[in-house]
């Protein structure tokens, strides 16, 4: 008579069964334990940033809402608008300049500030306040600067320093810019000073490239909704922006997002090479349990009883390793807080998060049981007698176990597109990882065949060591494909960042820098631009000197449209950009469709766009375009796409206009130098004197910057990838330690037919160095398909093999292996025969 | 005659590594109810396979296997198992007791399994029957091999099963408690009205049997 199964009976009997201790678990647990403990950690460090940047959004911010202008200050109506709404205003000006000393001058991020700043938060100065070391003595306006750029310079406080025309005392060091993290990536360390006292500096001119920020305290219970809506329909089509305290550094919270999804992601797969652990854990665990199970079967247990007594001691060592795993990832942030803290450029509230935790809990249960189906459903069909036998068990599971697995599949990649927020980066990666672990799966399987085909040539003849290396990779119970598996994952995951981080370097460090100008000279006004070029032009040190008008404005509108509502985020309406000028096509102009203006052309606005980029937009020739330039609209026409390359850091314009359409906006020039390398300090130092308003940004520095910044992300990556690696190598510790019994068997049997220690040894190193070249092959080609995949399909940068970064993969493999094969080789060589012959009989 | 055991040309064949392997080569027999029969004969006759396919441990590749009219090829894994509750009690040379349960766990397994509410004052009945009425907490790794194979003895009646199957029950055992398990196994067979079933390589102890068959080279031949 069928019953359904008595669950009471079945933890009964399963609590009887775990008597008899977790050895067989430990690596379970600690595959598991590993997995859930980095996902954990990177979701609670996520949460501490996120935390951090939504409680003191206001201050990070510089006040309850801003209203940020390009190119222009905020015009009368603007801030008769800021007075009637807010109590308190700030006027922050930001732009680039040159500071400047007697022998010495750089690029630095320039912060204007009015009496008001920091209108929230406290600015850390190494003495004194910021009254004091902004006033003026002797004649001189203070300044702050960030301690690296003083040190740059040599400036001690006091020293003094100039920007453009004007003369400024050093009057503090800046030690904490309490509304920094709202800046983004600078292209320079900061200078503080007070705007009023730039007016002699011939900086902030008409044309000059600058932006106002104007940070607004809110009376309490002001409706931030409803402000913004007011704000924006009143000054939106002038290129006010708006953003409040709710979403104070969105840039900030974008990258933290995308980048915790993408380590969490990569945490799936060292979660998924955990589970390759946990299979292997619960198969040689099942193997421990045949008698027992047979005994059941014997006693007239059903199936299904036999598959719940062992589900729930999985289920309860799964739920033991995930728990450990937690502990581990909410501890690491809180303990390491503080130190974390001081890395980050953004403030971080460091806590218990429950949200990344019952996520990694989540990873983690569902990782185990849908790893642990497979075998137990395995031994659970198998008959009694073969079970007696220890025969290894060849049969399928049973239908409704493969359905569950299939099940558990479907919730693990649902989840994970749930939770990175992004179906594309989490099919794509889970993809991968599947990918890679059937590629994988397969070369394992070729491995074993291979071995078996092997053992039985000419070759192997009188080579005993060999033959009995071969056939246990080709034999039953052969651990080769757990641990081409395991290991190979793990290093197919450090091959793949490998690839994209050795070539994503090299097109940066080798290919830009061959056709990246030297400098990029910016706010070059009208009567400065001849004599200024023709200086350079005399230099023969200068090979190439281009140059463009330039004016910066923000598209607003497409066709009447809201830019935004018709081509989403894409990054030519995210902001303002450079918009140039030209009467004629720019010297090697390639027009794709349509045609330029005539020239002396006085009509209705004209605009040439980028191709590239129209046809990523949907833009068609005759579509109308609003630009928003110093406050006022343009309706401009496009008339003809261009070929423009952004890959070289030259000069490239989005959008070009007839010169007739801005008349009379004031405007600069932005040259490029192209130069020798030993030139250009002489460069910079002759142009920064002549032309103190000029500001120069060295490609050098900017794509030094780029790297470091790509370090960042590239470190976090390969920790996280390190992370799925030292879950590989204790799967791959757990086989070997669950083979010593075979290998004490075999190496007792083999010296009672005369092998010495030494040939059984090296039998056994042969096994091991076979079965991690054979993971670090595969690894390296998962590492060259993915490393092509991610930069010609997603950035699409040329890719070209990395064999140095390829060939330490293969020789990490085959080291790991080796060493985990020989530490474990030393107990089962070293026991005397007859010990291990008695203990079998 | 009541038959309780039926076989006719039953075959055993497995696979192996170096391909299949003819275990058994059309087994004909029937066992009467309450008789006692001993299968003897060399290593690698066959006789553990025959006893295998008996308790429905091991499906025939051929010919028919019937216990109490139940034709035991039909059943499934799980059919099977249901089956011997209560039916069948499986005695093995290597006791096959369960590692992490007392030996009164051990004895009550069974009638825990069938959902027998009283299984482990009945366990401890057994226990005792079988002189192991002070060891019921001691688990088989603290148990001598007799007082391990007495559970076993214990377990395989507890259920009061209608046929008793042991494959070498004193295989494993001295002579002294070789006897003792032996006496133990027909006092329990001749009290409960068992049918046994016993494989044996001892002819004193087939002699004790009602009906003695030898098995060569996967057949039975003439004892």
């Amino acid at each position: 008579m069928m019953r359904g199964l008595d669950w009471r009976l079945a933890l009964r009997l399963a609590l009887r069964d775990l008597r008899g201790g977790l050895a067989g678990f430990r690596i379970l647990i600690l595959c598991l334990a590993l997995g859930v403990g980095a996902i954990a950690a990177v979701g609670m460090l996520r949460s501490a940033i996120e935390g951090g940047l939504s409680d003191q959004g206001a201050i990070i911010l510089g006040g309850d809402a801003q209203m940020n202008f390009t190119y222009r200050f905020a015009s009368d109506p603007e801030k008769a608008w800021m007075a009637a709404h807010a109590r308190k205003v700030s006027e922050v000006v930001e732009f680039r300049s040159m500071a400047v000393t007697a022998d010495d001058r750089t690029l630095t991020q320039v912060k204007a500030v009015d009496d008001a700043w920091p209108l929230l938060g406290v600015a850390g100065l190494d003495q004194g306040t910021v009254a004091a070391a902004l006033g003026i003595q002797n004649g001189l306006p203070g300044a702050l600067m960030e301690r690296v750029l003083a040190d740059r310079l040599g400036l001690k406080v006091g020293d003094t320093f100039k920007l453009g025309l004007q003369s400024f005392r050093l009057g503090a060091i800046l030690t904490k810019e309490p509304d920094s993290a709202t800046a983004g990536l600078g292209f320079g360390p900061r200078t503080v000073v007070r705007t009023a006292d730039l007016a002699q500096s011939g900086l902030i001119g008409p044309g000059t490239l600058f932006e106002t920020d104007y940070r607004l305290i809110l009376p309490p219970g002001a409706d931030l909704d409803a402000m913004k809506a007011e704000a924006e329909t009143a000054f939106g089509d002038k290129g006010m922006r708006w953003s409040d305290r709710r979403h104070a550094a969105v840039g900030v919270e974008k990258f933290v997002e995308r980048l915790g999804s993408f380590l969490i992601l990569v945490g799936l797969a060292g979660l998924a090479v955990g589970g390759v652990g946990v299979a292997s854990a619960v198969r040689a665990f099942m193997e421990t349990r045949m008698a027992t199970i047979a005994t059941l079967k014997v006693l007239g247990a059903e199936g299904r009883l036999v598959m719940g007594i062992y589900l729930v001691q999985v289920g309860l060592i799964a739920g033991l390793g995930v728990a450990i795993g937690l502990a581990l990832g909410a501890a690491v942030p809180v303990l390491a807080g503080s130190l974390i803290a001081s890395l980050l450029p953004f403030p971080a509230q460091f806590g218990l998060y429950p949200a990344p935790l019952l996520q990694a809990a989540f990873y983690g249960l569902v990782t185990g049981m849908l790893f642990a189906l497979w075998p137990l459903s395995q031994a659970v069909r198998q008959g009694a007698a073969s079970l007696y036998r220890g025969a290894a068990a060849r049969v399928w599971p049973r239908l409704a176990h493969l359905g569950a697995m299939a099940g558990l599949l479907g919730l693990f990649v649902g989840g994970a597109v749930w939770f990175s927020g992004s179906a594309m980066l989490a099919l794509g990666t889970l993809g991968g990882v599947f990918a890679a672990l059937a590629v994988l799966a397969l070369a394992g399987f070729g491995l074993r065949v291979l071995a078996r085909w092997l053992a039985r040539r000419r070759f192997v003849d009188g080579r005993p060591g060999v033959r009995l290396a071969l056939a246990a990779i080709g034999g039953p119970r052969s651990e080769a494909l757990a641990v081409v598996l395991s290991l190979g994952l793990g290093l197919s995951v450090l091959a793949v960042v490998g690839q994209i981080d050795a070539n994503f370097r090299a097109s940066i460090a080798r290919d830009l820098p061959s056709r990246a100008p030297s400098f990029f000279f910016i706010d070059i006004q009208d009567a400065e631009l001849q004599p200024f070029l023709a200086g350079l032009k005399a230099n023969p040190a200068v090979s190439k000197v281009e140059n463009a008008p330039m004016l910066r404005g923000l598209m607003t509108k497409i066709n009447g449209r809201k830019a935004r509502d018709v081509v989403g985020d894409h990054w030519v309406v995210t902001g303002d950009r450079g918009i140039t000028f030209a009467d004629t096509p720019p010297p090697g102009t390639q027009i794709t469709a349509g045609a330029w203006w005539p020239k002396d052309y006085t009509g209705p606005a004209q605009v040439s766009f980028a191709a590239t980029e129209a046809a990523e937009m949907h833009l068609k020739l005759g579509d109308k375009l609003t630009l928003n330039i110093l406050g006022r609209d343009i309706d401009a026409t496009i008339t003809s796409f261009r070929k423009v390359d952004f890959s070289g850091a030259g000069m490239g314009f989005v959008m070009a206009l007839d010169p007739a359409a801005v008349a009379g906006a004031p405007h600069t020039s932005i040259a490029t130098v192209y130069a020798t390398p030993e030139a250009e300090a002489a460069i910079l130092r002759d142009t920064s004197k002549a032309y103190p308003n000029v500001t120069a940004i060295s490609v050098k520095e900017a794509i030094a910057r780029a790297v470091e910044a790509l370090g960042t992300i590239a470190t976090a990556t390969v920790l996280a990838a390190g992370a799925v690696l030292v879950t590989g190598v204790v799967v791959l510790i757990g086989g070997a330690a669950a083979g010593v019994r075979a290998r004490m068997q075999e190496a007792a049997v083999l010296k009672v037919l005369g092998a010495t220690r030494l040939r059984i040894l090296a039998s056994f190193a042969l096994r091991s160095a076979l079965t991690g070249a054979a993971a670090g092959l595969v690894a390296i080609l998962a590492g060259g398909i993915g490393g092509w995949a991610v930069l010609r399909l997603v950035m699409d940068l040329p890719y070209r093999f990395e064999p140095v970064s390829a060939g330490l993969i293969v020789l990490g493999g085959m080291g790991a292996t080796l060493l985990a094969g020989l530490i474990f080789a030393l107990l089962p060589i070293s026991v005397r025969p007859a010990q291990v012959l008695r203990g079998s009989e | 005659m009541n038959t309780v055991l039926e076989m006719s040309k039953a075959r055993l064949t497995l696979k192996g590594n170096a391909g299949p392997v003819e275990i058994l080569r059309g087994i004909t027999l029937a066992v009467a109810a309450g008789e006692s029969l001993a299968l003897i004969g060399p290593s690698g006759s066959g006789k553990s396979s025959l006893l295998m396919l008996m308790a429905g441990l091991e499906r025939a590749s051929g010919g028919s296997v019937s216990a109490f009219g139940q034709d035991l090829t039909r059943l499934d894994e799980d059919g099977l198992a249901r089956f011997r509750r209560g039916n069948m009690g499986v005695v093995f040379q290597s006791f096959h007791l369960i590692p992490t349960m007392t030996a009164l766990e051990n004895v009550a397994v069974p009638l825990e399994i069938a959902g027998a509410p009283d299984a482990a004052q009945r366990a401890r009945e057994e226990l005792a029957a079988v002189g192991l009425g002070a060891r019921g907490g001691h688990y088989p790794s603290q148990l001598s091999g007799g007082e391990q194979q007495r559970v076993a003895l214990a377990r395989a009646s507890v259920p009061r099963p209608k046929l008793l199957l042991a494959d070498e029950p004193t295989g494993n055992l001295d002579a002294a408690n070789g006897a003792a398990i032996m006496d133990l196994l027909f006092g329990l067979r001749d009290r409960h009205g068992a049918t046994l079933v016993m494989v044996t390589h001892a002819p004193e102890l087939a002699a004790r049997c009602d009906r003695v068959l030898r098995m060569a080279d996967g057949r039975l031949v003439a004892a």
